[in-house]
């Protein structure tokens, strides 16, 4: 067992960690005020490679895992300046069409990914369909040739930045008559697909959109691997690099939250000496340290066995790290801001702007429950009640 | 154009830095080894001139086995190879010593031009370039912070105190340059990869015909012989605001010939 970066990972980390520090947390506090985008930071990134860092190099990107990846996701948001949609475009989208999608997707979308240019958004969840994707009310019909998508979409992130969207429709099995997920790729400004924003009370340059569908038409070629037998695998295949980018990511927010506070209960004298001297202040600084730290392995565990190609081992791993990163990253800012008083409320000292973004991850894009839910029945062994 | 940058690795600046107590050489094991600051931007400014002319970059350095990590460094920057003089002969080498290896390795290379920092952050003498241009009898530009090369002619604005300089040179020559020249770029994912792959050739003393009398400690023009630690920082003053805390700043400022 390795507990330490190779030599490559250490100098990736070296890189994005600084890339990140010259936009940092004030860059993502001011586009996200302002209701703009971190467009100068995601092209930058892209430009170098990290945004593609797990997908394959025939495809444009470097070649290397999701461990990498993670890497990204983590050094920028412990630059306090975290792109959410890594998890989304490269993580999710880049890894369903590698592993999925037809040659000819592979090369229309995945260098594209993988340098920036081309960003892909996610969509499954849908106004009555969230923590239950068995009851997705988007379906997919042919007419000829083509596919007629209809259906609504709820909290898609970042779509109007997005170039493409990952659709999750349903398609009527032709045998069973039965309704089995299927994917398509779906230019964002296809006609049909209207959106509207939804009014969120999280600081973060990417906004949330309500989708609608009016019968978007898309070619057989929009269909990811080209069969309606794919859906499912695809889908499937997605969710392990998401839960361990979003994990990384939360981790990432963590250490920024808790650099933060500690820099301060150093310098900040109440009683004539720094706050931090005070166990009352310092212990929980810590114990929120040790929580970080403890999902931060799990996120490395988890990056390790997908990137083995264990993707079931990989999966108690990956939902494991993405339920400790939630709570440990939530728990660092909750804990900062105390350590920090009245200027962690204050909007200058950058750590209560993540309240939003850290307790979102407990949320989404699997919750907490479902996750317990899923090791009481797959570690457990317990029945399920739902 | 076939372009050497000078690299090296150097204890972080930004950390404590400690002289061994039982040669006063620069103790490496307890720093943070880094590649020097200022060879980053000589290798942008390599990097740079090969995507405008062509040719082929090279770095080059002397060190023990642990200088590989800034020759990693600096070839995930972009650079073709790597050349690493190591010998266990060359420690407690001084910059007289240190500029006769560096030069007999460049003559094996025969570039066009030797880029380098202008100054590393742990000896900090600022020499090399001209010994090694004094060795080589090539040209000198030291102190860079423009580089334009026209043909075979090199000018350059060079930093000074008061303003800068306009010098030009004719290939071979070797440039020397500050950190207001460029801006570095990051290692690209890429190009992380792929210095994993990138020859690094070793040199040893014998290699290059150089005998281990000529350098180490025995062949050194300059021993230190004692060091003393840098005195503890006295703690500051502290003006306190009654109404006069203006006037007591600058007191302290024209006092300290501040202002
Ligand atoms: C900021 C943000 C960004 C998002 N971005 C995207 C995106 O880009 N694309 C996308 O498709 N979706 C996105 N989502 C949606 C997100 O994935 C869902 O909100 C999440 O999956 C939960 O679904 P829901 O909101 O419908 O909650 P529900 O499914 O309605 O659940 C409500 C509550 O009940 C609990 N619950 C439900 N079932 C059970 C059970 N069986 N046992 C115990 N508890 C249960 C849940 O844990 C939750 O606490 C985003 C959400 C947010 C907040």
């Amino acid at each position: 067992m390795d507990f330490d970066d190779t030599p490559e990972q250490k100098a990736l980390r070296e890189a994005v960690a600084a890339l990140g520090r010259r936009y940092g947390h004030e860059y993502f506090v001011a586009k996200a005020k302002s209701g703009g985008h971190q467009t100068e930071l995601w092209a930058e990134a892209g430009k170098l490679g990290y945004l593609g860092a797990n997908l394959p190099a025939e495809y444009g990107g470097a070649g290397g895992g999701i461990t990498e990846l993670a890497i990204v996701a983590e050094e920028l948001a412990a630059a306090g300046c975290p792109l959410l949609l890594i998890v989304v475009s490269p993580a999710i989208a880049g890894t369903v069409i590698a592993r999925h999608g037809t040659e000819q997707q592979r090369r229309h979308v995945l260098p594209g990914i993988a340098d920036g240019s081309t960003k892909v958004a996610f969509a499954i969840t849908e106004p009555e369909a969230g923590s239950n994707f068995h009851r997705l009310g988007t379906v997919a019909r042919r007419d000829g040739d083509d596919w007629l998508l209809r259906g609504s979409k709820a909290f898609i992130s970042g779509i109007d930045e997005c170039d493409l969207v990952l659709v999750v429709a349903r398609t009527e099995d032709a045998a069973t008559g039965k309704l089995k997920p299927a994917l398509f790729l779906v230019p964002t400004d296809a006609p049909g697909l209207s959106r509207t924003p939804l009014e969120m009370e999280v600081v973060a340059p990417e906004k949330q959109w309500l989708l609608y569908l009016d019968d978007v038409r898309v070619p057989a070629t929009a269909l990811v691997g080209g069969s309606t037998d794919a859906g499912l695998p695809a889908l499937f295949a997605g969710l392990n690099p998401e839960r361990i980018t979003i994990a990384a990511s939360a981790v990432g927010t963590g250490r920024y939250a808790l650099e933060r506070a500690a820099g301060y209960a150093k310098a900040r004298a109440v009683w004539g000496r720094p706050i931090g001297t005070h166990q009352g202040v310092a212990h929980p600084l810590a114990h929120a340290q040790i929580q970080v730290e403890l999902a931060r392995l799990m996120v490395a565990k988890a990056a390790a066995r997908y990137d083995a190609g264990r993707d079931l081992d990989a999966g108690t791993a990956a939902n494991m790290a993405k339920y400790a990163a939630a709570e440990a990253s939530a728990l660092a800012v909750d804990t900062a801001i105390q350590a920090m008083g009245g200027n962690g409320m204050a909007t200058e000292y950058g750590v209560a702007t993540l309240l939003g973004v850290t307790r979102v991850t407990r949320i989404a894009p699997v919750s907490r429950e479902m996750i317990l839910n899923f090791v009481a029945q797959h570690v457990l062994g317990q029945d399920r009640s739902y | 154009m076939n372009i050497v940058v000078l690299v090296k690795q150097v204890p972080d600046s930004g950390a404590e830095r400690e002289l061994r107590s039982d040669d006063q050489t620069i103790d490496r094991s307890s720093a943070n080894n880094v590649l020097n600051e200022m060879d980053e931007y000589a290798v942008e400014e390599a990097l740079k001139l090969q995507e405008a002319l062509g040719g082929e970059v090279t770095v080059l350095t002397m060190g023990p086995e642990q200088a590989g990590e800034a020759i990693r460094k600096a070839l995930q920057m972009g650079p073709d190879k790597a050349v690493h003089v190591l010998d266990g002969a060359l420690h407690g080498s001084c910059a007289v010593a240190t500029s006769k290896v560096l030069a007999a390795a460049l003559r094996t290379l025969n570039p066009d031009l030797v880029l380098a920092g202008a100054e590393s952050t742990d000896g900090r003498v600022q020499v090399m370039p001209h010994m090694i241009a004094e060795r080589l009898g090539i040209a000198a530009l030291t102190g860079a912070r423009k580089l334009t090369v026209d043909g075979g002619t090199l000018t350059v604005e060079r930093q000074t105190e008061e303003g800068y300089e306009v010098v030009t040179a004719a290939t071979p020559a070797i440039v020397s340059v500050w950190d207001t020249i460029n801006e570095p770029r990051y290692p690209s994912l890429k190009g992380i990869m792929a210095a994993k792959k990138k020859p690094v050739q070793t040199l040893s003393l014998a290699d290059l015909g150089i005998s281990p009398d000529e350098v180490g400690f025995a062949g050194s023009t300059s021993t230190v012989v004692e060091s003393t630690k840098r005195p503890p920082r006295q703690a500051g003053t502290k003006v306190t605001d009654s109404g006069d805390g203006g006037v007591q700043l600058v007191e302290f400022l024209a006092t300290e010939r501040f202002v």
